[in-house]
């Protein structure tokens, strides 16, 4: 009301009233990058060019004339790169426009060759070049007098900045340098020009990124670089997190992109996956359904689609609301909205959306902890069926990895693995690559066989990147990563080797700062690590404090490290108490390994109150589960605690039988202090046998000597 | 300033008219248009004032006298929307009124150039690009002044306007107070406040002047944050203290009523002011959306008819020619007229809801979405485009992704029973039953609109086989249909009474089913079971040959089954 001029206000995306969300769709516009590139294609016709620098600009035609719109500098950078003579030539050729008057923008479009007219020419109307001048030609033509005017403001502006400016040319220069270097190198071969167009393309656009970070804030983004941005987001937040922007700067552009461009659905997506990362459920919420309902309208546009689109966006938006949820642990609203979908997707025949339900359902069956191995295995056959190697392969993955905590035989899962694997290589899948290594190494660690996964590990941290973004570059930060750098962490520690465990966790910091979502690997099993050093080194009242730090990541292995620091400061009771809570929830999750751990750590509570048969049979039960789920490293721990306790029972040449069987084991794979230990109980075994009967000063000499206070309180691992 | 000091005491009419006829000069001398047009619409709702008691122009100083040949050219240029040219011959003045209309002119061609800007861009790149280049200037010159102190209450209130355009809401809010506190009379700032203010909390911190004006804007503030019984008060006062003939109060009361659904009520208002004020175009797109509701053909038809003949490009009559049209389903056109109307003023947010709301009549869901979006970009808070959203994607067969937006929806409106009635059906479809029981008792409890809520709630008590849960809702339903006295519409009281009556039976109160049975009789489609039911209780009467004493007792309400739990006792919260 107060407001007179809202009566003037008038959209212009507006016909008959409904706004065109999809006015992108005609991508040809005439802007001053497209003259600069039409200028180029003109000198490239019109003048004489030696055959390598030719071979070099007709490489660059095509990202030139389908990439995000540059700036002049970078621009110019570019084609000098090749040709420094076309480069001056176009510059000439902008400069006589840009300086002049209206009428030289005019006399260069119509001295164009007209795609209609040269046959003999690459500007011939059916080649790439003459469907990219048609295009600007009409584009041109269509525009009114003071578009026409604006034009050659714009196009003004455009080239003087570039002078106005001179700092961005010092700032290419150094990428320059090294880009001629890099050329003089490849160029002579002309048979790597795939790969050398790539390479040239990918460093101006790395430099062009690193400015629309400052200039986003400026000003609005043309629509390829809007749409650069967001890929090159979206892809840095699911692989490399820490190079992406922050959440909050991210967010900001994000705003920015909307306000300017309210109708860019991707944006919102974006927004989702930003507000995921900092695990605001209100907003990812918000933005999820914002952007599939502005999906809807846009797949209802879409000509080839149609009526499928339409539906199909419906379908996966219900998906995904059931992947938020999941995501956020609300595993009952997931599974309303996954049945919604599965039902969605069933009534209108679509197969594979059903299949990706499918894969939710085992994962969402697999996060409530219920067994989910016959899900998973009909979603595996029917991936296979429908052609879905991701699919198929992710549940093979998860297949072993539930096969692996139940007790299946080794070769089955590395056999498993390896037909993944070739499906992998066969389809490039290059995320489920490093999944399968960072699975093998967790399998090997499993199994106590040390040396395999630290092989498997360095094998994953070795391997360079086979992403097409990040071609060549080593790290890749994803969470297959973060697993194997914990693993390596741990094996060095097992070791002793503490400064390179701490050298380890630090590279581990820097690439996932705390905020990321795969920093909590890392801080788990940073805390496992200081804590097992700390009950090694006997500080009980330093691990303590720990323990807290460790059920807040982690409940049961909280659980199960309290109970062994009362355990070494002598609180039996409580310790006992927490270990039977222990037991019977990690029998009802079928957690083996923990459930073996508690075992031990009671058997040493036994230990304590003397009551050594009372722990045999219970050390007899956690070996046989040991053995029956291939835990080597458990196994032989448990034989150790067996040796000892026959050993107290006073049969030490039973003890010294036992421990034959396990100090190979433990000495090929086993920790230092686990080696340690055998040894010395090998040692005490042999002395008992060979009859001497250590006197009471004997056997405290012995507790002075060992490394460790070797009593039966601190023998549990 | 001298006018904030006179306006200090509420309810001195002749003062208060005193203050509208300056205030109404001072904006028309500035270009001021619709504050204009509100102050002297309510100074003609106050008896007129003698001769002597008008009240004296503004005081006329040097500077005013030496920009008077300027100034006037200038207005006239403005008048004709030749902004640049007034522009072009105040510059360089010095009195406060000619610097108010140079800075106002050179927003307003902004402005203008902006909207002429938008239609020939050079496609995408250039299409968010488009701005008001004049905003960033009027900022830099308006801030040094302001921080000089050198602005009076029209140009803080252009300064307020400025950066409210350029997104600044937080200095824009501080802004339009000062503005207030200077210039209290201006009515113009008070509604740029108004659409800054979201919540009720920040309405209570900001600092306002106690002026008579401020009520108005209270009332302004309550019912656009839906509170609407403290509106419907604060107006109430209004007229008691005078303002009684005023047609802007009239009309805001009508609206407030709309918003509370109290549809004859609002009616009955809108007729008296259409009787007051027949050319009136405004709010009348909300008078038909109320005869809309009461499918008021005639009355629709008359007053689009009407409104056609005053003005039809205006955003107002396109909507009630579309209103005219879905109540004759006649939805494509309807959508036609609403399209049009949005291509008048794309912000008016009306239209996009009832646009959507035709699409959905068309079952063109995805066009349906597309408009509720728009509502909601162009208001957050349109809880009709979140309800729309939310019945979009139930007709996709889509339960538990409308629920989000029923949330919405109910947060927006926690009092209103539609929303929780669709809340609870949802519910109802994905299974929930304990939700869903929560929504439909919550509905009944806030009082319930289309009196279903009690109904399902009875359902799904049956199906659940928690009989006297039932009973109860049948009961209270049946009750609650017949104290409003249109039995006629609802066929499902009948389904009511049968069950109460299998209910009573199966409880051996004999008596009370009988009665259910007989009352069965009287709706066709439960003739039968009535009449079957009756046999067996006599039957079974003839069975049992003593029949205790206690079982002729009248039925009386003392009877019906007492409500042993409710599923969420929430009656003391009901407003």
């Amino acid at each position: 009301m107060a407001s007179v001029h809202e009566s003037l206000y008038f959209n212009p995306m507006m016909t008959n009233g409904v706004v065109h969300v999809n006015v992108f769709g005609i991508k040809d516009w005439v802007t001053p990058y497209k003259i600069s590139v039409l200028a180029l294609l003109y000198e490239m016709t019109a003048s004489k060019i030696t055959l390598p620098e030719r071979r070099r600009l007709n490489q660059l035609i095509l990202p030139l004339q389908q990439g995000p719109d540059l700036t002049l500098g970078q621009f110019l950078q570019t084609v000098e790169e090749c040709c420094p003579q076309t480069a001056y030539a176009v510059k000439l050729r902008l400069h006589e426009m840009a300086d002049g008057e209206l009428k030289d923008m005019e006399y260069f479009f119509s001295t164009l060759p007209t795609p209609f007219t040269a046959f003999d020419s690459e500007a011939y109307k059916t080649s790439v070049v003459g469907l990219f001048m048609r295009h600007m030609l009409l584009a041109y033509n269509k525009l009114s007098f003071s578009q026409v005017y604006k034009l050659y403001k714009s196009l003004q502006h455009y080239y003087h900045s570039h002078y106005a400016k001179p700092t961005d040319g010092q700032e290419g220069l150094p990428a320059l340098v090294a880009d001629d270097s890099d050329m003089d190198l490849t160029s002579a071969e002309d048979t790597v020009g795939d790969r050398t167009g790539k390479e040239e393309m990918d460093t101006p656009l790395h430099v062009s990124e690193l400015r629309n970070d400052n200039a986003l804030s400026r000003g609005p983004l043309s629509q390829k670089q809007a749409e650069y941005f967001l890929a090159r987001q979206a892809y840095l937040l699911k692989n490399d997190e820490n190079k992406a922007l922050k959440p909050a700067a991210l967010q900001e552009e994000l705003n920015n992109m909307l306000k300017f461009n309210p109708d860019f659905a991707e944006a919102h997506y974006l927004n989702y996956l930003n507000s995921m990362r900092v695990q605001d459920i209100f907003l990812s919420a918000h933005s999820l359904l914002h952007y599939f309902d502005r999906l809807i309208l846009s797949g209802n546009e879409g000509k080839s689609n149609g009526d499928e689109g339409y539906g199909r966006s419906l379908r996966y938006a219900a998906l995904n609301l059931a992947s938020l949820h999941c995501r956020f642990g609300h595993y009952h609203q997931a599974d309303l909205a996954l049945q919604e979908a599965i039902r969605i997707a069933q009534e209108s025949n679509d197969h594979v959306c059903l299949q990706h339900c499918l894969s939710w359902l085992y994962t969402l069956q697999q996060m409530k902890g219920s067994d989910s191995t016959v899900l998973t295995e009909d979603s595996v056959k029917m991936a296979a069926h429908f052609c879905l190697p991701y699919l198929a392969s992710l549940g093979i993955q998860s297949l072993v990895q539930q096969g692996a905590t139940l007790g299946k035989t080794a070769h089955k899962l590395m056999d498993a693995l390896k037909d993944t694997d070739i499906l992998h290589w066969k389809h490039s899948l290059s995320e489920l690559i490093e999944i399968s290594l960072a699975q093998t190494t967790s399998i090997w660690r499993m199994y106590g066989k040390s040396t395999m996964a630290l092989q498997q590990a360095q094998l994953l941290l070795n391997m360079s990147s086979l992403e097409p973004v990040n071609f060549g570059v080593q790290q890749n930060n994803t969470e297959a990563f973060t697993v194997a750098l914990c693993h390596l962490a741990e094996l060095h520690a097992e070791q002793g080797l503490y400064f390179a465990v701490s050298e380890i966790l630090q590279h581990l910091k820097e690439q996932f700062p705390p905020h990321s979502q795969h920093a909590k690997l890392w801080m788990l099993c940073d805390l496992k690590i200081q804590f097992e050093r700390h009950m090694n080194e006997g500080k009980y009242h330093l691990a303590e404090p720990l323990v807290t730090a460790i059920s807040a990541l982690n409940k049961t292995e909280g659980l199960f490290r309290k109970a062994q620091v009362l355990k070494a400061l002598n609180r039996s009771t409580e310790a006992y108490s927490i270990l039977k809570r222990l037991q019977v929830h990690c029998e009802k999750t079928k957690c083996t390994e923990m459930v073996i751990r508690g075992m031990l750590a009671t058997a040493g509570l036994h230990w304590e109150s003397s009551g050594f048969s009372t722990a045999l049979p219970l050390l007899l039960q956690a070996l046989a589960s040991a053995r029956q789920h291939h835990l080597q490293s458990l196994a032989s721990e448990t034989i150790l605690h067996l040796a000892f306790t026959q050993l107290m029972l006073g049969v030490p040449e039973k003890a010294l039988n036992v421990l034959h069987e396990a100090i190979e084991p433990v000495l090929a794979h086993g920790a230092v202090m686990e080696k340690g230990r055998a040894l010395l109980l090998t040692a005490r075994c042999q002395m008992a046998v060979a009859g001497f009967r250590p006197n009471r000063k004997g056997q405290a000499d012995w507790c002075l000597l060992s490394p460790c206070r070797f009593s039966s309180g601190s023998f549990g691992c | 300033m001298k006018m904030a000091a006179l306006c200090s005491e509420f309810g001195d009419l002749v003062q208060i008219k005193k203050h509208l006829i300056s205030v109404t000069s001072l904006c028309k001398e500035r270009g001021l248009l619709h504050s204009a047009k509100w102050g002297s619409e309510l100074a003609f709702a106050l008896d007129p004032l003698p001769k002597d008691e008008l009240p004296p122009s503004a005081p006329f100083t040097e500077d005013d006298a030496q920009d008077l040949d300027a100034l006037s050219l200038a207005k006239s240029y403005f008048d004709l929307k030749e902004y640049d040219r007034a522009a072009y011959f105040l510059k360089g003045c010095c009195s406060q009124k000619a610097y108010f209309l140079y800075m106002y002119s050179r927003y307003l061609s902004g402005e203008k150039k902006k909207d002429d800007e938008t239609v020939d861009s050079l496609g995408p790149l250039e299409k968010g690009q488009v701005r008001n280049e004049a905003l960033r200037e009027l900022r830099v010159e308006l801030s040094k002044k302001h921080n000089a102190g050198e602005l009076d209450g029209f140009t803080l209130y252009l300064y307020g306007v400025v950066l409210r355009k350029l997104d600044l809401l937080k200095e824009a809010v501080e802004v339009f107070v000062d503005a207030i506190h200077s210039l209290p009379l201006h009515w113009g700032a008070w509604l740029e406040l108004s659409n800054l203010v979201t919540n009720i909390e920040m309405l209570k911190s900001l600092s306002l002047p106690d002026c008579w004006i401020k009520d108005f804007f209270m009332a302004h503030m309550y019912t656009e944050l839906q509170m609407i019984k403290e509106a419907l008060q604060k107006y109430q006062n209004l007229i008691e203290a005078g303002f009684s003939k005023s047609t802007y109060i009239i009309s805001q009361i009508a609206v407030a009523y709309h918003n509370i659904r109290d549809i004859d009520q609002a009616l009955a208002l809108f007729n008296e002011l259409r009787d007051q004020d027949p050319y009136r175009i405004d709010n009348m797109d909300t008078f038909s959306n109320l005869l809309y509701v009461k499918s008021m053909k005639p009355e629709l038809s008359y007053l689009a008819h009407n409104l056609v003949e005053i003005d039809k490009y205006r955003v107002e009559t396109c909507c009630v020619i579309g209103n005219y049209y879905s109540l004759r389903s006649q939805h494509e056109k309807a959508a036609l007229y609403f399209q049009r109307a949005l291509k008048l003023n794309p912000r008016c947010l009306g239209a996009w809801t009832l646009m959507g709301h035709e699409y959905m009549e068309m079952k063109n869901t995805s066009a349906a979405i597309q408009a509720y979006r728009h509502a909601i970009e162009v208001n957050k808070r349109d809880y009709r485009a979140w309800y729309g959203l939310g019945q979009t994607y139930e007709i996709l067969k889509m339960p538990f992704y409308c629920l989000y937006y029923y949330r919405k929806a109910h947060q927006l409106r926690p009092n209103d029973s539609r929303m929780l009635v669709a809340l609870g059906e949802s519910y109802e479809k994905l299974s929930q039953q304990v939700e869903a029981k929560k929504c439909y008792w919550r509905a009944y409890s806030v009082g319930d609109v289309e009196k279903m809520a009690l109904l399902k709630l009875a359902k799904l008590h049956e199906q659940l086989n928690e009989s006297d849960d039932a009973a109860q809702c049948y009961m209270l339903y049946i009750q609650d249909i017949f104290s409003c006295g249109e039995q006629l519409e609802h066929a499902e009281v009948s389904t009511a009474l049968r069950y109460l009556g299998q209910y009573y039976f199966k409880n051996k109160l004999y008596d009370e089913a009988s009665l259910c049975a007989a009352r069965c009789c009287d709706y066709n489609d439960a003739r039968e079971e009535g009449k079957a039911l009756l046999r067996q209780i006599s039957q079974v009467r003839d069975q049992i040959e003593t029949p205790s004493a206690d079982l002729f007792a009248p039925l009386s309400n003392n009877n019906t089954p007492v409500r042993r739990v409710s599923p969420l006792n929430l009656i003391s919260f009901t407003p």
